[in-house]
């Protein structure tokens, strides 16, 4: 029997070896029955720990040099690509991304893409000691075509075990540009839904079961929710792929309880930086899944097992351990390479630790 | 007359071409560590000398020695090791300090290098530090429970140094703070620590903090326990002045008005920087108001900073003569 992965947008939680028919399968899902899936927030370091892999840094070095042509240079993304995809399911996490191994940042990977924005100089990506070049908005915003369905599928191809397509929502994507044209937040912020909406589509037509939006901007202007709201509702129109919704850096503050009536399925949040998580999530609704950033992503001590194990405890009173996933904090491309391999490694030692000792 | 507008920078200068080259062939190991000592000294002196030229107040050494501001303070001490490669931006890879246990001083750090400038000139030269909440933000810890600890630990260390420069007979100790504008909500972390480094000083010191929501962070930046505000003016367009206008006369602090973008190759004109002067002395009496780049040139061509600094000091001149100003 093929574990048929596409069929349905959460069958990742199929690994275990049960007959499977569509019907058995919802009803299978609905009462959940692989505890703790190992996941990562996104990004991944883009430079190997050892001499002699491929390299981005001196590929692009000879871009830009003219030395080798784009292809050369999307040759070597996709082979860094495949090794991150690699380093990941070797670890053992049950749900990967690409490692965005091809984003120069969150916000440059879809503003190149869509129509109305050009990019601008270099500023500070939130509290980060990292910097990225700003998108200007400097006409009317449009989609014009897929952004990450070719790298999407090119993920989906190698790997085992199911891949999430990841996205950054319209409201961290508008914060994080500088507006030229539209000269109203609320109007450039439910374009942009639009927008990201038909790449959230595309992505679920090219197979994308499981599909995220990265919104850690809404933590930094909680005034904001009215519009995030708003916002959110446009960005899942038509979507029947698993949603989720990642916000990380801070806690979710005052935004508990609303955020989580908003339209997605899952919720992964950052209980490391936000380590006030673990006193404001006191109830979380019963049909949705949350995900515990409990590794930090932004520092290169390694947690002790039974601190993760620790972590699942706190919330496992709240969320039943079939409903949770446990990840780090955020991307992992803060760290260097051999770090975050460690850190996904023992994010599973410790999953695996939490389903002995709590299930 | 009045005196004031004391010009001065914000540390960093562009290294020249040969210093450039020099750096790269120690990391291949064509050259020795002193061969590379005795062109930062050449090349510490030229700015010195172009600095006296120009007829600036209060002078840097413009960093020649050092590589990236965090980095060159772990290096010197002790409790720190080094990480792999983490992306800055772009194509920008560094590798940044790791807290592996207490961090400590094992000895004067900056000290050598103020003392040979200073001994180059009879202006008073800047000792320049790195503030302990940004050497804890922009670097990993793997041994300290909270950040707290390792920002207060930090603190301890950067006093020790800010002392040793003060006794050697260093007038001005700036301490740059950059990250501290990024995390309002650690704003009173960082004036505890910043208490630290400059308690019992009796040299006027000066915090250097850029990029980040200033309006934010406002109050906060006011109860820094430091004379001087070193903050960027043209990136805002001077609208970060507004600030300070709204508290005009219930001021404690002494401003340091960034009146040099130091991001763009543009060269500012007299007439732009004089604009910025006079909106500046609408909230600062001259004698609390001292002038100087957005942050460092460091990233600017040689010739670049050369002319933007040469702007700047003859747009202080012709203010100065205009207002009476000595
Ligand atoms: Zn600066």
């Amino acid at each position: 029997m093929i574990l048929p992965y596409a069929l349905c947008s959460v069958n990742f939680r199929l690994l275990l070896p049960v007959p499977l028919g569509a019907a058995t399968m919802d009803a299978t899902l609905r009462k959940g029955f692989l505890l703790l899936t190992a996941t990562v927030v996104g990004s991944y370091p883009k430079l190997p720990a050892q001499a002699g892999a491929p390299n981005l840094r001196t590929a692009l070095a000879r871009l830009e040099r003219g030395q080798i042509t784009a292809e050369e240079f999307q040759r070597t993304e996709d082979l860094v690509t495949e090794v991150v995809i690699k380093e990941q399911v070797q670890a053992g996490v049950g749900l990967i991304s690409d490692g965005q191994i091809r984003w120069e940042d969150g916000q440059t990977y879809f503003a190149r893409r869509i129509g109305g924005f050009s990019i601008n100089g270099l500023i500070r990506y939130f509290n980060n000691n990292t910097y990225f070049r700003q998108p200007a908005v400097t006409g009317k915003l449009g989609w014009q075509g897929p952004i990450g369905v070719r790298d999407f599928l090119f993920a989906k191809e190698r790997s085992p075990v199911p891949v999430k397509a990841v996205i950054t929502g319209p409201y961290t994507l508008a914060r994080l540009s500088q507006d030229q044209a539209y000269h109203n937040l609320r109007t450039l912020v439910l374009d942009l839904a639009e927008v990201l909406n038909q790449e959230a589509i595309a992505l679920q037509r090219s197979g994308a079961t499981f599909i995220q939006f990265d919104e850690p901007a809404i933590l930094k202007w909680k005034g904001d929710f009215a519009l995030f709201e708003e916002a959110c509702r446009r960005l899942t129109r038509g979507l029947t792929a698993k949603t989720a919704l990642y916000l990380y850096f801070w806690d979710i503050g005052e935004l508990y309880p609303d955020l989580f009536h908003l339209p997605f399925q899952a919720y992964g949040l950052d209980f490391v930086s936000g380590e006030a998580n673990y006193q404001i999530v006191k109830e979380f609704p019963s049909d949705k899944e949350l995900g515990l950033g409990i590794l930090d992503g932004r520092n290169t001590r390694l947690e002790p097992v039974e601190e993760l194990v620790e972590g699942v405890r706190r919330m496992s009173s709240v969320v039943s351990l079939d409903r949770m996933y446990v990840s780090p904090s955020c991307g992992l491309e803060f760290l260097p390479r051999d770090r975050a391999n460690q850190k996904l490694v023992r994010l599973v030692e410790g999953v695996k630790k939490a389903r002995e000792a709590l299930s | 007359m009045t005196k004031g507008l004391l010009t001065t920078a914000v540390g960093s200068y562009p290294k020249p071409d040969y210093l450039t080259q020099a750096r790269n062939r120690l990391a291949r190991r064509e050259i020795g560590q002193e061969e590379l000592r005795e062109l930062e000294r050449k090349a510490t002196e030229e700015w010195v000398r172009f600095q006296e030229e120009i007829g600036m107040d209060i002078l840097v050494d413009g960093e020649m020695y050092r590589g990236d501001m965090v980095t060159y303070f772990s290096e010197n001490m002790e409790g720190w090791a080094i990480s792999g490669l983490v992306r800055s931006y772009g194509n920008r890879y560094y590798r940044k300090p790791v807290a592996t246990g207490p961090v400590r001083r094992k000895g004067p750090i900056t000290l050598e290098w103020w003392r040979y400038t200073q001994g180059l000139t009879k202006k008073p030269v800047k000792g320049m530090l790195t503030g302990p909440y940004t050497m804890a933000d922009w670097s990993f810890n793997e041994h300290y429970p909270t950040r707290e600890a390792f920002v207060l630990d930090l603190a301890r260390a950067v006093h020790e140094e800010a002392l040793d420069l003060e006794k050697a007979g260093a007038r001005y100790i700036q301490i740059d703070e950059p990250a501290v504008s990024t995390r309002p909500e650690e704003m009173e972390l960082a004036v505890k620590a910043l208490g630290i480094v400059t308690k019992g000083l009796s040299a006027y010191t000066i915090t250097h903090i850029c990029y980040g929501d200033f309006a934010a962070v406002f109050d906060g930046l006011l109860r820094l326990p430091v004379d001087n505000l070193d903050l960027e003016m043209t990136n805002s367009n001077y609208n970060l002045l507004g600030l300070f206008r709204e508290r005009k006369g219930k001021l404690k602090k002494d401003l340091s008005m960034g009146v040099l973008d130091v991001h763009s190759h543009l060269i500012e004109t007299v007439d732009q920087v004089k604009k910025g002067i006079r909106l500046g002395l609408e909230v600062f009496a001259p004698e609390r108001l001292y002038i100087d780049p957005d942050c460092g040139l460091k990233t600017r061509e040689v010739e670049e900073a050369k002319a933007k600094l040469r702007v700047m000091a003859t747009a202080v001149r012709e203010v100065k003569q205009e207002l009476g100003i000595e």
